[in-house]
């Protein structure tokens, strides 16, 4: 990983009795970064405590060098944050909206109108920029929010849930403007979504949150490669008693209706789906190693976890026993 | 997507095309537009380096959102028509005096005619144009106040734009302060500004010397204040009204209960029970008994003055307590 941009250590934040955050260590690099996590996880938190929010309980961390206690203004002015609720003036036009977040970054009034033709252009929004807010659909709202977030070019572009509510061509747009901001734009962007897709869509690495704790941090490829393989198959007829003899020789099997995965283990595991399969009828249309993504990795660490967060390395490569 | 040289987008191209101004040896040749090359949106990342301003740029910049809207129809807050008509209808209607003083002035009225009476420089006048009753904190005043503070956090709760300021380089006090001080710039506005263009369009129509004005300037002196207490109380109330609601329609009916309903309420008990000790919970009463004082009036109370500044300090302090409290919790990100 670059020089990291984030460096946090030991950040505590307690809420009265309830921890939110609990001695979270964490290096971000430039390059884009998902954190994913369950509702309550701490993702807001750690959002706030990064932005220079809210007072921390115990540790800290710099964020492109700056405090995080100290100088959360200062902070404030070099990143770009892109709200995941609706955080837009319905009765100003678009470009009027990003012309006056600029301003409130410092702009002076004439570079803020300028800039804010340039970002509404990048976004898509060129021949939409005077009109209302209120007029626009999901995805062009969204749109001026990623405007509002990059007017002044940040260094580091927090994105909560870009792609929320979006369908599928301004989805696409939406993660094909992130991914050429971080190629083009050179900077970090730290997104947060509920889709696993859109994540690896954007990001490389990904950091895993639950019950305050970061559970998961690296590379999406190398935390895919440290899961254990499957192989994948089509069954036609039969299914549930496969299902069954594969069980009871001791295979792991997870089940999706026709579309059965089993943990590979070593070489026997196609000649034993070949032997059940001979042996119960059933049969298999499709078989393929299959290619674990972004949601297989997030469900099978939930799963592990239950409700108690562990260290990764007890969760990634090894067995639940 | 076509690409354009400097000399086009100076419009230079255009001028050219228009008059002729070039020297007339260049190739005469049509310059024609490049087709679409099959490409309608080119999407380039461009950089930006230029220089943030510091604190009060950002601030001003706060400031001026809020009070241009009320003259701009566009590029800042927007207000709407109606509220924009009735400023306008409120502050020619508080420099009615005005041209009364100016008729005063063109009829030779002296200084014990009807019109310099009703309309002249004096104490009765000069606390009236502030803190009269009616026209001015029945109809005005307080309308005023409701429409122009009512959306002005409560819009930011509705549509959730807090976060805008707070997940940029803003403070919650500069975001509280700038809210504050631009409501209280409208008011002051219409309500001060008229206030000293009446005494001013006295001195000037009726041609006084500077021995009316060193009579006259304490009184107006007094006045003057008056009129910032209510400024200040007035904002204050429906600042922290507006803070606790999501709706600028509750906002503003409820700051208008407050100040026309706890003035009814003390009046008809003052009619029953024959005592003014109620006024107390009255922002304008007690305003209007501080103002007597300010400009030598005798009071309409029967409780002491001391009462009504206790009463005044206490609504501003729980108003701006309520204010800065719901300012705090306005949040930038969501669970």
């Amino acid at each position: 990983m670059s020089d990291p941009v984030i460096r946090i250590r030991g950040l505590r934040k307690m809420y009265g009795p309830h921890t939110a955050l609990d001695g979270v260590d964490l290096d971000i690099g430039s390059g884009g970064i998902g954190i994913l996590g369950p509702n309550g996880s701490g993702k807001s938190t750690l959002f706030k405590c990064i932005l220079g929010l809210i007072r921390i309980t115990e540790g800290g961390g710099t964020v492109l060098g700056k405090d995080i206690v100290t100088m959360g203004p200062q902070i404030r002015s070099r990143i770009g944050y892109m709200a995941e609720y609706d955080s837009l003036d319905p009765g100003l036009t678009a470009v009027d909206h990003v012309r006056y977040a600029g301003e409130l970054l410092g702009m002076r009034p004439d570079q803020a109108t300028q800039r804010a033709h340039e970002v509404l252009q990048y976004v898509g929004l060129e021949d939409q920029r005077y009109r209302t807010i209120d007029s626009f659909s999901t995805g062009m709202r969204q749109a001026t929010k990623l405007a509002c977030a990059i007017v002044h070019d940040p260094e580091i572009l927090f994105c909560d849930e870009p792609t929320n509510g979006l369908d599928t061509s301004a989805r696409q747009f939406m993660l094909d403007t992130l991914r050429r901001t971080i190629s083009d734009g050179g900077g970090t962007v730290i997104m947060t979504s509920h889709v696993m897709e859109d994540i690896q869509g954007v990001c490389e690495r990904v950091v895993m949150l639950s019950g305050g704790k970061i559970v998961l941090e690296g590379r999406i490829d190398e935390l895919a490669r440290q899961i254990t393989r499957e192989i994948e198959i089509s069954v036609w007829g039969k299914a549930t008693k496969l299902e069954e003899w594969l069980l009871t020789r001791g295979h792991r099997v997870r089940r999706m209706g026709r579309i059965m995965r089993v943990e590979m283990n070593g070489d026997e595991t196609i000649p034993a789906i070949l032997l059940g399969a001979s042996e119960t009828n059933a049969q298999v249309r499709v078989l393929k190693e299959y290619e674990p993504d972004l949601e297989d990795i997030f469900l099978l660490i939930m799963q592990r976890l239950g409700k108690e967060a562990k260290g990764a390395s007890a969760i990634i490569g090894g067995r639940e026993e | 997507m076509i690409e354009s040289d400097g000399a086009a987008s100076l419009g230079e191209a255009r001028i050219e095309a228009a008059y002729g101004s070039g020297d007339g040896d260049d190739d005469s040749s049509a310059t024609v537009a490049r087709p679409m090359q099959g490409k309608i949106f080119e999407q380039i990342y461009r950089p930006w380096n230029g220089p943030l301003g510091p604190r009060w740029v950002r601030n001003y910049a706060i400031y001026r959102h809020h009070v241009y809207g009320i003259v701009s129809g566009s590029g800042h807050r927007r207000y709407h028509p109606f509220v924009r008509l009735l400023l306008l209808v409120v502050i020619l209607g508080s420099m009615t005096p005005i041209l009364m003083l100016l008729l005063s002035t063109m009829v030779s009225d002296d200084a014990t005619g009807f019109l310099n009476r009703m309309w002249g420089v004096n104490r009765y006048n000069l606390w009236g144009n502030v803190l009269g009753y009616f026209p001015r904190n029945l109809c005005m005043w307080p309308l005023l106040t409701a429409l122009v503070v009512g959306g002005l956090i409560s819009d930011d709760r509705r549509n959730g734009t807090s976060a805008i300021y707070f997940s940029r380089p803003v403070s919650r006090l500069d975001y509280a302060a700038m809210k504050w001080l631009s409501a209280a710039s409208v008011l002051a506005i219409v309500i001060l500004l008229t206030y000293m263009m009446y005494y001013s369009a006295a001195v000037v129509f009726k041609g006084e010397g500077w021995s009316f004005i060193a009579d006259t300037i304490p009184i107006f002196i007094g006045g003057l204040f008056a009129g910032i207490f209510l400024v200040f109380t007035y904002t204050s109330i429906g600042i922290a009204l507006s803070s606790i609601s999501t709706s600028r329609f509750t906002a503003s009916i409820s700051f208008l209960g407050y100040i026309l309903g706890s003035k009814l309420i003390a009046w008809l008990i003052e009619i029953q029970f024959n005592t003014t000790y109620v006024y107390m919970v009255s922002p304008y009463d007690c305003l209007a008994h501080v103002g007597q004082w300010l400009v030598g009036l005798p009071s309409n109370y029967d409780h002491p003055l001391a009462l009504s500044v206790i009463s005044l300090v206490a609504m501003n302090a729980a108003s701006l307590a309520i204010f800065a409290s719901r300012v705090a919790s306005l949040e930038v990100t969501r669970e």
